[in-house]
């Protein structure tokens, strides 16, 4: 019985602060990726020949995120039947983004108006108990075109 | 080709169904298959305790008797004796290979003995000592032995036991902290209780065995004359064994009457017992072990 209450008071927290991070993260990912829609971010591995050659500097943005304890649980029930794992999806999807935003940070610092050659790199980074995914990292790094 | 760079709509990576709606969804359908199993499964566990592998039955048991004192490593000449007699039975009774009996000899006062998960059984002293002759052994281990060949102690272990070898079956972690518990809770293995069916179900397969191998089956009666003595006349300490069985009277009848139908019986000579028996059975100079102090419990 107490196990049970330890337990859904676990799930009770990971689902309230998990819900509210989240929530206030998407606000703050929309929010930055118009005031940074000026820089593009595109994945040719070539510069555009159209503009002048400038200067190039490697940039680069990372993040890791941490899954909560409601999220692991759901994924672990999706784990029994199978499908969209969702609980997850959220999380990769943001942690993409804002790795994408922190690398254009970088390049609107170096004064740059284009990031090409644009990858991103996934890799969870703490296995948790029972070899769940504890937090995953996203990279996201390019080669940044700066202006004269 | 022109650049564009267009807003992205929301949405086509994630998931605009809320969290909450999925959790409930998947424990909905979770539980109500969990539930549903554990209903037919509780339904079915007479029927189904049967075809637990022998095999899984004595891993169960060890678990249990783990918890019991370590038997000495040379066990004593009466367990010999009476493994040997069972041997004999249990080939009688056409006990399948691995069906293995195993007679574990207890040093104490009570007229009793049973017969309980992976093939174990118990022969208290006291009975021993007001068992005359061979056959009259011979009826008690028979009739415990076919307890074994009927599957009556996993049966009577009941659902909780088919519900955690279940989930043995499913997860090996979960399951062996499961059967651990479910075992704790049915307060371990001296205390099954077998019912009137399966006391008359022995009593027979016991009879044919005897038969089998005295060609009679004298002096089987004996045992529940003992057992009705031990009924009356001392304070009674195990009161399962002897309500559940059927009453003595009639199961003395059930003897005549199988007497009756086998002309020999009236004839036979009983076989004698080792002169060593009565050797055998002087209680341990400590009075009462460690062992049959638990199983008392």
């Amino acid at each position: 019985m107490v196990d049970l209450i330890i337990f859904l008071v676990l799930l009770a927290l990971g689902y309230g602060f998990g819900r509210y991070a989240e929530l206030k993260h998407y606000k703050s990912i929309i929010q930055r990726e118009k005031e940074f829609r000026d820089i593009p971010a595109v994945t040719t591995k070539f510069p555009p020949l159209t503009k002048p050659l400038s200067d190039v500097e490697l940039v680069s943005g990372s993040v890791v995120i941490s899954v909560d304890y409601f999220k692991n649980f759901i994924a672990g029930l999706r784990n029994l039947v199978g499908g969209r794992v969702t609980a997850y999806e959220t999380l990769v999807d943001r942690a993409r983004r804002e790795a994408i935003l922190r690398m254009k940070e970088e390049a609107r610092a170096f004064g740059g108006h284009i990031i090409f050659n644009v990858k991103l790199e996934t890799s969870s980074i703490h296995k948790g108990r029972k070899n769940g995914i504890g937090a995953v990292e996203v990279l996201a790094y390019g080669t940044v075109l700066i202006k004269q | 080709m022109e650049y564009s760079n267009p807003e992205i709509p929301e949405g086509i990576n994630t998931s605009t169904q809320h969290p909450l709606k999925e959790f409930f969804l998947l424990m909905g359908g979770i539980l109500g298959i969990v539930i549903a199993a554990v209903v037919v499964l509780t339904l079915l566990a007479d029927r189904l305790a049967v075809y637990i592998p022998f095999e899984l039955e004595m891993q169960l048991a060890t678990r249990v008797t783990d918890g019991l004192p370590a038997v000495e490593v040379e066990s004593p000449p009466i367990e010999n004796y009476l493994n040997g007699l069972a041997d004999k039975i249990a080939a009688a009774q056409e006990l399948p290979p691995e069906m293995q009996i195993t007679v574990h000899y207890v040093d104490d006062d009570l007229v009793n003995a049973f017969a309980t998960l992976g093939g174990h059984l118990f022969m208290f002293r006291g009975l021993l000592e007001k068992l005359p002759h061979e056959n009259a052994v011979a009826m008690v281990l028979a009739h415990e032995i076919a307890h074994i060949k009927h599957r009556h102690p996993i049966r009577s272990m009941g659902r909780g036991v088919i519900f955690g070898l279940a989930i043995t079956m499913v997860s090996s972690t979960l399951g062996n902290a499961m059967t651990d518990q479910v075992l704790s809770n049915a307060g371990g293995l001296t205390v099954l209780k077998f019912t009137r069916d399966q006391e008359t179900e022995a009593d027979q397969t016991a009879l044919n065995s005897l038969y089998q191998l005295y060609g009679h089956v004298e002096g089987a009666d004996l045992l529940f004359e003992v057992l009705e003595q031990g009924n009356g006349g001392e304070q009674l300490q195990m009161p399962e064994f002897f309500s559940t069985h059927p009453l003595s009277e009639n199961r003395i009848n059930h003897i005549h009457a199988f007497q009756a139908e086998h002309a020999a019986a009236a004839t036979a000579d009983v076989a004698l017992l080792p002169d060593e028996y009565a050797k055998w059975l002087i209680p341990a100079i400590e009075g009462e072990t460690a062992t049959s102090s638990t199983l008392k419990n």
